[in-house]
């Protein structure tokens, strides 16, 4: 018998289940907030008109893609590989990507902990993040979106947080 | 010293400094296997006389026909593909860079293509394209302030295209840097000042930044000791070689700290300046630095802070109350601004009102505010600023830069 | 910090610390075109359970590991000839070094014999030329470490290799791993990163790029080994303590003042006592020592060791001695709080006297022998 074992690695099927669900709740939840809110609508207005995002964690683990198409934002699935990708956020790991999307770390943390590459015109990259942070503090109370983001926007108006949040929610379950 | 979380440092660059450390390139590239370098350089650095002090230092390693100097101001592909070309059908096995930004990007481009064979240099753009080590490539830097001397950055533009290339790894760093001080003995006093803000910017904003962990913070407080110190004595006795070096390996130092640390505010509306009104980088980093201070002082207090006691030693420290420390690192950039300025006979611009062009054009009209805070948005140096920023926040900061009074720190918003 | 006329450093090593720092491991070791790593470290030394953490980091990537845990001091190059046969035969592309010490050393030295395809290990020796990058090595280090694992130096079969491709490419600190047994084990670790990053920021030939990497060593140990070693669980002050550790290696690889080196690696390499044991013992006299030659900066220590406040308050004229006592109470302290656990001479450490004979000699032979020799008496008990 040799000195040296080798050993396949294994797998982590709870982790990469929950990121592939938030995955997929955030990418649909972008989608309402695209319709809901002002500011996520303009800022995706800026964008090309077959603009197309992905999120993401390596080597191979769980995605999601946004893309604009025909004027309105969909979630395109989880398969980045079909689609022309403007930006693409990849998370280094899928543990990381779990440390992300369980909120012990923040998008603008995980980027400042080199958990996060950025790959694409940088323009384009900043509007995507300005986009997860909207997000983020419309889906998660304000203790933990106070945390997820660098600055919580209590200059918003009680009607556009609950609004918006009522809205957001009830098109991301329903998927419209 | 703060530990975060998680972090990650790198800097494989060896640094090899010294009054007279080009001698030292015949012997570093032997001890990487090397016989024939390609020198890149551009005319200015050629005309200045540098190109022969590096050549005299090179001895039976250099080769007069090996000699390029037509990199443009602006990097370009053109450029990149016909200097692998010449690297090609002359068997060389070693670059060495002389010169600023341009010339070091020039470099780094050739390099990907003769070491990959890359008919393409588009197909290793983007992050993490490069997966093993380059040819050699020996940096020598003719100013000090870029830093580009040991970043892992390079920017190439096809202009046939309108293409911009931006190309990030770590194999991208240059296998040595030379810090000689000769190479910026002869900049005169203007420009000695801007890049030399320019550095003191990357040591202050790596200090404060988010990705700020102990080893930047290390060499930032090193950097900001020693550039603080020379800057006004080399501005003021261009010849002094003692503090040209002390400022070179400043600038170094610095660009180790940011290039891990990143930077923020005073880079990011920084660059949206220079590229909306071609105001020159080092102004708007001299301009700004104070403001980024003052924007991000409620997150950052004691970070700022502990810049005094490198800044001016243990009398002043003393005599300064904890609670005020921190305003005073920004008074003291002020003044050394205002010092700078008078130094170079009113020519070093303090605020953006100031700043004119050669005909005494006013570079930066107060109507393109909301044009430059606006451009700033999509400038990625926002993501590492420990404040949020949006089109307001810009504004207000350039509106009081532009008319030279500190920022009124009531008006910054806060989570 | 006014530079002296021509200096060079360099630090090969990209660091890597902190939470889930192991689980970047897959996407690193991609970046270095590396997809197949072998694992090298010892299961007695650094156990079962380090080896399944960092086994799982790897965990959905859908790479293969190699596993050799069984590294032993008495490693030879017979160990890596055998090795180097099976990394060329089964392809792997890089190594993982788990844990410190001879751990580290055996994979460098395996590293060099695999990089350069020797046709016989057995043939390499510190004079082998070594004139380009190696295959990729990561080190991961355990709570115990040398400070050397991030070092250019290879110590091997009583021969030190030393070459800058011998360092490790990353390193990764992960709090998992740190985390020691008991507070001995770290505060050894501890005070072989503080004597390395001391000599190092003292030295004649310092330069301010070293400085940020020895600056840095000291202030971690200064502010974390306390707390390390009466907690040993505590998650914070361990990372801190094998950042130091690593930091020092950076630093260490580059100095050339050595003599707490000497003096710890002599004990080692004869007794296996951690190196930063007899660092302990030694420093105060040899730090003593230096302050008497007034060739080195001893006042430099005081900046990182007590911070702005206490080092503005102090007179230039009495920084040395200062950074002196500073040191003094930081080592009692932390021989108070370990009593019997560190012990303080050679006769506690349980070194027989009949080897000391044999140390001495190993000593004479360095070109700084008959110094060594009295910082040993005295250090006897």
């Amino acid at each position: 018998m040799s000195i040296v074992k080798d050993i396949p690695s294994a797998k982590k099927p709870f982790k990469r289940a929950y990121v592939g669900i938030f995955l997929w709740f955030t990418g649909r939840a972008i989608q309402a907030a695209a319709k809901v809110d002002k500011e996520v609508k303009k800022e995706f207005d800026n964008l090309p008109d077959d603009f197309t995002f992905s999120l993401g964690c390596l080597p191979n683990g769980p995605s999601m893609v946004i893309g604009k198409r025909n004027g309105a934002v969909k979630y395109l699935g989880g398969n980045p590989g079909q689609h022309k990708v403007h930006v693409r956020l990849a998370i280094k790991s899928v543990d990381a990507a779990f440390l992300i999307l369980s909120f012990q770390e923040s998008t603008a943390l995980a980027t400042t902990r080199n958990r996060l590459i950025t790959d694409g015109e940088v323009p384009y990259a900043l509007a995507v993040i300005r986009i997860l942070d909207i997000v983020e503090v419309y889906l998660l109370p304000k203790i933990i979106a106070g945390l997820a983001v660098k600055r919580y926007p209590k200059q918003w108006s009680a009607g556009r947080k609950l609004g918006g949040r009522i809205g957001i929610y009830t098109r991301t379950i329903l998927g419209i | 010293m703060l530990l975060p979380d998680y972090y990650e440092f790198c800097c494989r660059v060896k640094i090899v400094a010294g009054h007279d450390a080009l001698e030292k390139i015949p012997e570093l590239l032997t001890e990487r296997g090397a016989k024939r370098p390609l020198i890149i350089t551009d005319k200015g650095v050629a005309s200045a006389g540098l190109i022969d002090i590096v050549s005299a230092a090179l001895k039976d390693r250099l080769f007069a026909d090996l000699i390029a100097d037509n990199v443009p101001p602006d990097s370009d592909l053109r450029v990149v593909n016909q200097l692998a070309k010449l690297y090609q059908e002359n068997d060389c096995d070693a670059i060495i860079a002389v010169g600023g930004g341009s010339v070091m990007d020039t470099a780094k481009g050739v390099n990907i293509v003769v070491s990959e064979n890359a008919a393409d240099l588009m197909a290793f753009s983007g992050v993490g394209a490069l997966k093993r080590p380059l040819k050699p490539l020996i940096a020598v830097p003719t100013t000090a302030g870029t830093g580009s001397e040991v970043t892992q950055v390079a920017v190439i533009k096809d202009h046939e295209k309108h293409l911009k290339m931006a190309f990030g790894s770590y194999f991208l760093l240059p296998d040595i840097s030379v810090l000689d001080s000769r190479m910026t003995m002869t900049m005169p006093p203007l420009i000695t000042a801007m890049t030399g803000m320019d550095a003191l910017s990357h040591a202050v904003e790596a200090y404060y930044c988010l990705q700020k962990n102990p080893l930047s913070d290390a060499h930032s407080l090193a950097a900001v000791r020693m550039i603080y110190h020379y800057l006004p004595i080399v501005a003021e006795n261009p010849s002094d070689r003692n503090a040209r070096l002390s400022m070179a390996v400043g600038a170094c130092l610095a660009g180790i700290a940011f290039s891990n640390s990143m930077v923020g505010l005073v880079h990011n509306l920084g660059h949206a300046t220079g590229s909306v009104c071609g105001v020159p980088h080092g102004i708007c980093m001299a301009i700004m630095l104070p403001y980024g201070l003052e924007y991000n002082m409620h997150k950052r207090e004691e970070a700022i802070a502990g810049l005094l006691l490198p800044m001016t030693g243990e009398a002043v420290y003393r005599e300064t109350p904890p609670a005020q420390r921190a305003d005073k690192v920004v008074s003291l950039i002020r003044q050394l601004n205002a010092d700078l300025n008078t130094i170079t006979g009113g020519r070093h611009a303090r605020f953006f009102q100031e700043v004119k062009d050669r005909e005494g054009k006013p570079l930066v009209p107060r109507e393109v505010l909301p044009e430059i805070a606006r451009a700033a948005l999509s400038d990625g140096a926002s993501i590492y600023n420990p404040e949020d920023t949006d089109y307001e926040d810009n504004l207000m900061v350039l509106e009081a830069a532009w008319e030279g009074i500190p920022l009124d720190r009531n008006k910054i918003k806060r989570g | 910090m006014n530079p002296v006329p021509v200096f060079a450093f360099t630090c090969p090593v990209k660091t890597n610390s902190g939470n889930k720092a192991l689980e970047h491991l897959p996407v690193e070791l991609a970046g270095l075109n590396a997809c197949r790593p072998l694992i090298i470290t010892s299961a007695k030394a650094v156990g079962r359970k380090a080896i399944r953490t960092l086994q799982n980091a790897f965990g959905d990537s859908g790479m293969t590991l190699g596993l050799f845990d069984g590294v032993t001091k008495t490693a030879d190059l017979g160990l890596i000839e055998h090795l180097k046969n099976i990394c060329l035969g089964k392809k792997y592309d890089a190594i993982i070094a788990l844990g410190g010490y001879d751990i580290v050393d055996a994979a460098k030295v395996l590293n060099l014999a695999v990089s350069l395809k020797m046709a016989d290990a057995h043939k390499l020796s510190p004079q082998t030329p070594v004139l380009r990058h190696l295959s990729p090595l990561v080190v991961v280090p355990t709570a115990a470490a040398s400070g050397l694992e991030t070092s250019k130096f290879a110590h091997f079969s009583r021969r030190i290799y030393s070459s800058e491709y011998l360092a490790p490419n990353l390193v990764v600190i992960d709090p998992r791993l740190t985390r020691a047994a008991d507070g001995k084990t770290i505060a050894a670790t501890g005070l072989a990163a503080l004597g390395r990053a001391v000599e190092s920021h003292i030295s004649a030939d310092a330069n301010p790029f070293r400085d940020a990497y020895s600056f840095a060593a000291i202030r971690f140990v200064k502010e974390n080994l306390p707390a390390a070693v009466n907690k040993p669980a505590d998650r914070k002050a361990s990372l801190a303590i094998l950042n130091a550790a690593s930091m020092s290696g950076c630093a260490a690889s580059e100095a050339n003042s050595a003599r707490l080196h000497k003096l710890g690696q002599v004990f080692y390499d004869m007794q296996h006592i951690p190196t930063g044991v007899i660092m302990g013992m030694c420093l105060p006299h040899v730090l003593g020592d230096y302050l008497q030659e007034g060739v080195n900066d001893l006042a430099a220590l005081l900046l990182p060791l007590v911070g702005d406040d206490e080092f503005s308050r102090t007179p230039a004229a009495k920084r040395a001695d200062a950074a002196l006592a500073v040191l003094g109470r930081f080592l009692a302290d932390l021989y108070g709080a370990l009593g019997k656990d560190l012990p303080r001479n050679l006769r506690e450490a349980g070194v027989p006297g009949y080897i000391m004979e044999d140390i001495l000699d190993v000593l004479g032979k360095d070109n700084e022998g008959p110094y060594l020799r009295t910082v040993v008496e005295r250090i006897a008990g």
